[in-house]
């Protein structure tokens, strides 16, 4: 009842397709920002959206240890708590982790079949099969390559997912033609969403720079005290 | 005994277990000339290292009690506690971390940080501890002091900065660089007592001066005189960078790093210096008492010595002349022929033999000043205890001491052990406040109870060593606990005339779940429904009633009781009526509240090779665990996941032949949680046959 309740009224519910989805199976979504603006802040609710929808949410990080990912869950749920008057937060929280499993991985040490590698040894086992999956701090340079974002969507498709990934943008950087910033231009053809977090007076707004259907329609914001998405 | 209070340092010594931090306390007990031989800590010459004084702990490798030493260096008076690196025996490491003014943080520089190291750091944390950190085993294959610092700065949050650059590593770790003094320090003679001063090696003079300028920027930032040296390019003395970084230290908000192999007499002179100039004095440590007799305000005592005497009861341990209590004094002086107040039990104790402690040997002394460490004898107190002035009612401030979530059943083989076995348990109970032991009145059976199996072990363990006491051990049982998730009113009429004076009493209310504490009674009655000197019988009755659950039979905890009606009878009424009325009310109310069982969840890390990972975490699911994450660090990994205690029994030799011995983990305790409708079956079923053979 408590989890029906939080979902009808989740502000991500009005961009989601009829099923709850953002994005389509096998497909790629990016969030853009600078540095401390919100990235994680909103990866983690995407993920809570998922995980209060009855989905297995995979969190992968590229640099935070468990400890400090499991924090971020924490806080944001525990402002969703407060924000929502839910009293007891404590047994829904008990009753969604096992849907949550974060790995971590020193950013030298994470590759595509690596990751491939380790998922297929959850389900083989099956200790846990992700139906959405969250890349926090992939580096999108120059030694990103195209067919790394290709292998993603690959085994974002093998395990029936999609992938949300965040994309670190700088200030002095100018958008390309296309109004995109440069970090995902060259990928843009490869993904399904693309969201950028921009500050703007007293919020931080959500503008999506790539999107199809209700996204792209719909007015959302961040309140930066609480770093909850606002209608 | 009579140092001035700058020259004092009370330092502990903690780690993981296996970095080396015994063979660390008997390299320093030799330098400082306490012992004159240098022994293995495993004991390969039968003799064992001197810190480790309980039979146990040689045979074992690993260091259960801490023992603290006194030594002398540099013209500093040094008291050091060697605390336990096991995670199940952590009140130790918490109550040595209550005493002490600062640390050494030992890390393996193989292993790095491990998760015992990220429990011991989090005890600092918590009491303020300010450290140092000494990489050790600097020898060893695999060795890299880098990768440790930092680890240091990502996994443990610190400002770790490297104090030393080490000269070679591996079989080829020959010294070290000193990046304050720029010297090489060579280790030289049979036990490395010789230090050989030189010039640093060409090959890494630019390394040396690329660090001696991180270290200078870093220290710059406690000190604007180093600050404007550093920026105007003036010459800069080893001694304003290390008073710079002791501000820092002193703070908390920098951890200076030292490396070395203890084991091959490396570093371990240039780490106790760092001790005695960036370590703080007890008189640069905030210590507060509560006063008993202002609601226990908080007092911030002086550290001087002129001032009545404060001290506390930190650890016991059995000697061969009876009791043998450490203390730490706060503040005054504790002298032979003092009298004092054991603030707890307000007992008056005289102050006879006090010594001061080398491990297991001593020396008598005839007073110890505020800021020092001591031992005391026949004194009859628990650890914990404050010995204050008879003008003061102070107490330390109390020590977070967790519930016990594990039992044992203890049967003596002979009467000869039974007698030997309850000395045992009564010194256990009193040194270890996590430790508790009581007799089941329907089995008659000894049961003790603690924070995990191991803790269980080693003490059965050490009751067979030390008191002789041969026992038979049963199952370990875990404290599972009952509960209600629902509201339930009660109006319950307790009521008898048969024959002799009747019983009469009336108590309506309701029972509901309560998430901040174990029990609370609130009385609304208005009117005197029920006379006032009843109420009392009441709350007697419901709290009696928590004993047992009408479910399982396990104690009842989270209950909110509410009373607000009643009746009375002017001639039947009684405390007994009222309290058997209390009784049935609970029961009555009690079923219909829903009541559910809880279990003891664990904390449980493993640090396992990557290729073991996914067994490792199939291990875990076979256990009914969660698993939180898994963190990929090089060649190893850590899951941390939560356990219910009940499936981690035997849980070490699993991993070990699962992970062909590499993997490790570490358990405590991190809530109570609901067990699952299937599990409360299998347990409902044990319990009938275990009721059923008890009946045959």
């Amino acid at each position: 009842m408590l989890k029906k309740d939080l979902m009808m009224r989740n502000p991500l519910r009005a961009v989601s397709d009829a099923n709850g989805y953002i994005l389509p199976e096998g497909g790629l979504g990016a969030v853009v920002a600078r540095a401390g603006v919100g990235k994680t802040a909103l990866l983690v609710q995407l993920s809570l959206n998922s995980l209060l929808k009855g989905d297995n949410a995979l969190h992968i990080s590229l640099g935070d240890p468990v400890r400090k990912v499991s924090l971020w869950y924490r806080e944001v749920f525990n402002n969703i708590g407060t924000h929502y008057k839910i009293d007891k937060i404590d047994d829904l929280w008990n009753e969604l982790l096992p849907q949550r499993f974060i790995m971590t991985f020193n950013i030298d040490g994470f590759s595509v079949p690596r990751l491939d590698e380790r998922l297929t040894e959850l389900a083989d086992q099956d200790i846990f099969h992700p139906q959405m999956i969250l890349i926090d701090g992939l580096p999108f340079n120059e030694q990103l390559k195209r067919t790394d974002l290709h292998a993603l969507k690959d085994l974002s498709e093998k395990f029936n997912s999609h992938i949300w990934f965040t994309v670190r943008s700088h200030r002095h950087e100018e958008p390309d033609a296309e109004g995109l910033p440069i970090q995902i231009s060259e990928y843009a053809d490869l993904l399904d969403v693309a969201i950028k977090l921009e500050p703007e007076d007293n919020e931080i707004r959500l503008n999506v720079l790539k999107g199809s259907g209700s996204i792209s329609t719909q007015d959302l914001s961040l309140d930066p005290a609480t770093m909850l998405i606002k209608e | 005994m009579s140092k001035e209070l700058s020259k004092v340092r009370n330092i502990g010594i903690s780690a993981h277990i296996d970095s080396g931090k015994t063979t660390l306390t008997e390299r320093i007990l030799f330098y400082t000339n306490k012992i004159h031989a240098i022994h293995d800590v495993k004991g390969k010459d039968g003799v064992g290292a001197v810190m480790d004084s309980m039979e146990l702990e040689k045979e074992r490798g690993i260091t259960i009690a801490s023992a603290a030493t006194f030594c002398e260096w540099n013209d500093h008076a040094i008291n050091i506690i060697d605390t336990p690196g096991h995670v199940d025996f952590t009140i130790e490491v918490e109550r040595s971390l209550r005493v002490l003014d600062g640390a050494i943080l030992v890390l393996c520089s193989v292993g790095g940080v491990q998760s015992q190291s990220i429990t011991v750091d989090q005890q600092m944390k918590r009491y303020k501890v300010p450290c140092i950190a000494f990489v050790n085993k600097c020898d060893r294959s695999g060795a890299n002091p880098e990768r440790v610092v930092s680890q240091l700065k990502e996994k443990l949050g610190h400002n770790a900065i490297a104090m030393q650059l080490p000269i070679g590593l591996e079989a080829a770790h020959e010294g070290v660089v000193d990046l304050v003094t720029m010297e090489a320090l060579y280790f030289d003679g049979e036990n490395g007592e010789i230090i050989r001063r030189e010039e640093i090696p060409a090959e890494l003079q630019e390394k040396a001066e690329e660090r001696r300028e991180e270290l200078i920027e870093m220290a710059s930032n406690y000190c604007d005189d180093l600050a404007e040296a550093f920026l105007e390019e003036q010459e800069i003395s080893p001694d304003m960078i290390l008073q710079a970084m002791r501000k820092g230290v002193l703070k908390r908000e920098v951890t200076p790093v030292y490396i070395g192999s203890a084991y091959k007499n490396k570093g371990v002179q240039p780490l106790m210096d760092a001790a005695t100039q960036l370590l703080p004095d007890p008189s640069e440590v905030t210590n507060i008492a509560l006063d008993l007799d202002r609601d226990e305000a908080e007092v911030v005592l002086s550290s001087s010595s002129e001032d009545p005497t404060v001290a506390l009861a930190f650890k016991l341990e059995d000697g061969q002349y009876g009791q043998l209590t450490y203390i730490r004094v706060y503040q005054g002086v504790l002298a032979k022929g003092d009298t004092l107040i054991n603030t707890r039990s307000g007992k008056k104790i005289k102050i006879g033999r006090l010594v001061q402690m080398h491990s297991n040997q001593m020396e008598d002394i005839n007073e110890i000043s505020a800021g020092y460490i001591g031992a005391l004898f026949g004194i009859d107190c628990a650890s914990g205890d404050t010995f204050a002035d008879p003008k003061l009612n102070y107490s330390m401030t109390s020590m977070f001491v967790p519930n016990p979530v594990i039992s044992l059943a203890l049967v003596p083989k002979d009467n000869k052990s039974q007698i030997n076995m309850s000395k045992a348990l009564n010194r256990f109970s009193k040194e270890d406040p996590t430790f508790r032991t009581y007799v089941d009145e329907e089995t008659n059976e000894t049961i003790i109870e603690g924070m995990g199996e191991l803790h269980l072990e080693v003490y059965v363990e050490r009751m067979q060593r030390e008191y002789n006491a041969e026992v038979n051990t049963g199952q370990p049982r875990v404290a599972y606990r009952e509960t209600i998730t629902k509201r339930a009113d009660f109006n319950y009429t307790h009521k008898k005339q048969t024959g002799g004076s009747g019983q009469y009493g009336r108590v309506a209310g309701y029972i509901e779940p309560f998430a901040d504490g174990e029990f609370e009674f609130i009385n609304k009655i208005t009117g005197g429904a029920i006379p006032t000197q009843f109420i009392s019988s009441c709350e007697k009755g419901f709290k009696a009633s928590l004993a047992k659950g009408a479910l399982m039979e396990f104690p009842v905890t989270g209950i909110r009781v509410e009373i607000n009606d009643g009746a009375s009878h002017a001639v039947d009424s009684s405390e007994m009526a009222f309290q058997a009325a209390a009784r049935g009310a609970f029961i009555d109310a009690y079923k219909r509240a829903k009541p559910v069982i809880h279990e003891p969840i664990m904390k449980v890390v493993i640090e396992t090779p990557t290729e073991f990972q996914g067994t490792v975490m199939g291990t875990i699911n076979q256990r009914r665990g969660t698993i939180l994450g898994a963190q990929e660090e090089g060649p190893m990994c850590v899951v941390e996941c939560q356990v219910p205690l009940a499936e981690m029994f035997g849980y070490s030799t699993v991993l070990r032949s699962s992970t062909q011995g590499k993997a490790q983990f570490t358990m405590e305790f991190a809530n109570y949680k609901q067990v699952p409708q299937s599990i409360t079956e299998e347990l409902q079923k044990k319990r009938d046959e275990e009721a059923k053979k008890g009946a045959a």
